[in-house]
């Protein structure tokens, strides 16, 4: 019987992305972070790739150009803008948890302890709120010009 | 100690791209607001060209080519990394990723460079 550990096995691996266990919020948070981070990155090659057309002539440049003015590209294009927005604010909110600011003022650790996620709260959802407010601003300028 | 390091280049680079892509959006995307321009007038082939003509432009497109990409395949690295991969996948990965990003790199360099020197009026 081979009794060798694999590597890493104490890992959830992708289950581990979808179990919220108590941090409900904040791990669907993290959900989105990296599915934005993916989505950002996957534009972010095809960006490079579609803006190196421009070596095939002005004339493929206008035809690709013109593509890109159609409505369902107006579409992706503010689907990414969304994802822009959901992971620089998020990103926003990372760092200030991770920096420790908005913790409040150190507490005796009386039971039922309280968990710098709750602590950090209302800090994410104000985040997400302007996060919601510059997509909302997002859509205005992009749909109705 | 090296992994300390590149995780504060990923951390470093989110300003750099903030700033940097804060004025790509400016000059594509808020044209209008920024230089009086539409969007259209901005991404037309001519202006395009006129505007990669400039070290400045030059400048920002590799400094953002460079944060980027780091940024983005550092994230996706740590996403690889966490899932259930032997030793040896592991390494598979940083070398992949690390070999990927080298040639998009030199792709958006190269037509940044080519840019650089187009003739103006095609």
């Amino acid at each position: 019987m081979n009794n060798k550990p694999s590597a890493y096995n104490n890992r959830l691996g992708l289950k581990g992305w979808m179990y919220a266990g108590r941090y409900s919020f904040e791990r669907y948070l993290y959900l989105g972070h990296r599915l934005s981070g993916l989505g950002l990155l996957a534009y972010m090659v095809l960006h490079i790739v579609e803006t190196a057309n421009r070596i095939r002539g002005e004339e493929a440049w206008a035809e690709l150009m013109a593509l890109f003015a159609s409505p369902p590209f107006r579409v992706i294009e503010y689907l990414l803008f969304v994802m822009a927005v959901f992971h620089a604010m998020n990103g926003v909110r990372l760092i200030l948890v991770e920096l420790g600011f908005f913790l409040g003022k150190p507490k005796e650790p009386v039971y039922p302890y309280s968990t710098s996620v709750l602590r950090h709260r209302s800090l994410t959802y104000i985040i997400m709120v302007l996060a919601g407010l510059l997509m909302l601003l997002g859509s205005s300028s992009m749909f109705f010009k | 100690m090296r992994e300390t390091r590149l995780w504060s280049l990923h951390i470093l680079a989110i300003p750099i791209i903030a700033v940097l892509l804060g004025m790509h959006f400016a000059i594509m995307h808020y044209a209008p607001v920024f230089y009086g321009m539409s969007v259209e007038e901005a991404r037309a082939f001519d202006t395009m060209i006129e505007r990669g003509k400039s070290v400045a432009q030059f400048v920002i497109y590799i400094l953002l080519l460079i944060a980027g990409l780091y940024h983005g395949l550092y994230g996706l690295r740590g996403i690889l990394r966490e899932l259930p991969l032997t030793p040896a996948l592991v390494k598979v990965v940083d070398i992949g990723i690390l070999i990927f990003g080298l040639l998009i790199f030199a792709l958006g360099a190269y037509v940044t460079w080519w840019t650089f020197n187009a003739p103006l009026g095609g």
